[in-house]
């Protein structure tokens, strides 16, 4: 039960599209956990780098999308910068369909 | 910007420098203020602050409002002086030229018109340094700290600036007249080099690392180059003062400060160089791909100055050189950015609030690069070519080049307005549910 709403959260999250990239933060590899409990949610994300000014939208948006999903009582999104992302975290598809190079 | 707080009045600023930047075109088109003409003929004089206050000051300015929290992670000391410090901007601004025409008795005499531009103009820059100092004091690393010497020289700049304004109004005395008399060079090499230069690199830093998903430059790195850029400029403030004070020859004191300069747009060239090398993102957007133009006319225009001063010919073409600067590096760089930053606020304004709720557009999707990229075209070719017109001596051919300018500017504005109104966007992710369109002037958030 718990691993499905996990994907249901995870595909909501889906509708969150990095306005930089252009993909969802699902398939860039933002989302680093999905945790549940009785209908709390605790989703601890990242964003490509710390100074990004969309940073806070992107939290505010995985909070809303996450808070669309039935059984979701409650949601906590936390934005964390370690590990600091990096493009092999994004899908192969993804990162070879926006051409960035290999990781540093 | 912390977050999703967006700058109520960045836009604003923008269109007033566009504005400003359109005006100066139109003077040069029409011959007013030819910038191989003597420095110190009022017409010039309008010109090179229609450009330098007008145009370059109040949109680095207005990007300041914007990215100082960004660069410190902390809000805007006072967002609410930002209105009022434009609105004294352009006050003094205006006193200030129709001061300079009437020297050029292109107006009756008024020589109060002179000082009372500078006290406007340093009221509100005043507005300006504090809010932005004291943001950017509160976290003075990486690149915000070139903020902080480039508002240092920003507040040299406009001194040196009010006394010039109170001699030629015969209220400065004796002193006065010797700083007016020698202290020109010092005013314009804290105001391009110091308070435009060294702001504009040190948010490049920022701003290219961010988009093209660079690391950022080592600390120790910038701060060397931010090191020489700043003793270019206390060499010239600082030995300048002296030199005029004791009546000693700038000559020495300015070939100091070159050195430095030079320096300093070296160490600069191998930052931007190692940014770009390291970037995680191949594919250059077009502000990236323009912003490499005026980093080009960067790099020329040392080459030009070394070439210049060791035929002993910068006096001669100290016009031609000055254009460069502040059109091919310091203008080249601005419109380049402006186009990203207002589709990006725009995005962040319109999309950012429904994010999660709806389907959004890409930044990218805010925008038409290959249309705007023949506007941009045209406007470095005609940059480039205005400058060898001006050091080829030929005013007919340099006014066709700012007339190509124009072109190429206008081309430009009408990308940023049609950025604003969302019109390159699709109809199905133009406006989702919940989404309220942005004014053009004005942050609505």
């Amino acid at each position: 039960m718990t691993d499905r709403l996990v994907d249901d959260i995870r595909g909501a999250l889906r509708v969150v599209i990095d306005p930089e990239l252009g993909e969802n933060i699902v398939d860039l590899g933002f989302i680093y956990d999905i945790a549940v409990a009785d209908g709390a949610v605790r989703i601890t994300m990242t964003a490509t780098t710390p100074g990004c000014p969309a940073t806070s939208f992107l939290k505010e948006g995985a909070q809303a999308a996450a808070s669309t999903v039935a059984g979701v009582a409650s949601v906590d999104v936390t934005m964390t910068f370690e590990p600091a992302w990096t493009p092999d975290l994004m899908k192969a598809g993804v990162r070879a369909s926006l051409g960035f190079a290999a990781v540093n | 910007m912390i977050g999703g707080s967006i700058s109520r009045w960045t836009m604003t600023y923008f269109a007033a420098a566009l504005t400003w930047l359109l005006v100066a075109l139109a003077l040069m088109v029409a011959g007013i203020g030819h910038p191989a003409a003597d420095l110190a003929a009022p017409d010039t004089l309008v010109l090179v602050h229609v450009v330098c206050i007008g145009w370059l000051s109040i949109a680095m300015c207005g990007a300041l409002f914007q990215f100082v929290p960004v660069l410190v992670a902390q809000p805007l000391f006072c967002e609410r002086w930002a209105l009022p410090a434009l609105v004294l901007l352009t006050a003094g601004l205006v006193s200030l030229l129709a001061g300079f025409m009437a020297l050029g008795a292109r107006l009756p005499s008024a020589p109060w018109l002179l000082p009372l531009g500078a006290v406007l103009l340093v009221v509100g820059f005043g507005l300006v340094v504090v809010d932005l100092g004291l943001t950017a004091w509160r976290r003075p690393t990486g690149p915000a700290r070139f903020v902080l010497v480039g508002l240092a020289s920003l507040c040299a700049t406009a001194a040196f600036g009010a006394v010039f304004a109170f001699a030629l109004a015969g209220w400065a005395g004796r002193m006065g007249d010797a700083v007016l008399a020698r202290g020109i060079p010092l005013h314009a090499v804290a105001g391009l080099g110091g308070w435009l230069t060294l702001t504009a690199m040190g948010v490049s830093y920022r701003l290219l690392s961010m988009f093209m998903l660079a690391p950022d430059v080592e600390d120790r790195k910038s701060r060397l180059t931010l090191a020489a850029g700043a003793l270019a400029i206390a060499a010239t403030v600082g030995g300048g003062a002296i030199a005029i004070g004791f009546q000693l020859g700038l000559n020495t004191v300015l070939s100091i400060a070159a050195l430095f300069g030079l320096a300093c747009a070296a160490l600069y060239g191998r930052d931007i160089a190692a940014i770009f090398r390291s970037r995680k993102r191949r594919h250059l957007e077009l502000n990236m791909r323009m912003a490499m133009l005026s980093f080009a006319s960067l790099a020329a225009t040392g080459l030009l100055g070394i070439v210049l001063v060791s035929t002993r010919t910068l006096p001669l073409y100290l016009g031609a050189f000055a254009f460069l600067v502040a059109f091919g590096w310091l203008s080249g760089l601005v419109l380049a950015k402006l186009y990203k930053i207002v589709a990006f606020l725009t995005w962040l304004e319109t999309y950012g609030p429904v994010m999660g709720r709806a389907p959004t557009p890409r930044v990218q999707d805010l925008v038409a690069e290959s249309r705007a990229s023949k506007w941009f075209t045209i406007y470095y070719v005609s940059v480039w070519m205005g400058t060898l017109a001006l050091l080829a001596a030929e005013p007919g051919a340099f006014r066709m080049a700012a007339a190509a300018m124009t072109v190429g500017v206008v081309g430009i504005v009408r990308e940023i307005v049609r950025i604003r109104r969302l019109e390159d966007v699709a109809s199905p992710l133009r406006l989702p549910a919940g989404a309220v369109a942005p004014h053009l002037l004005f942050a609505k958030t």
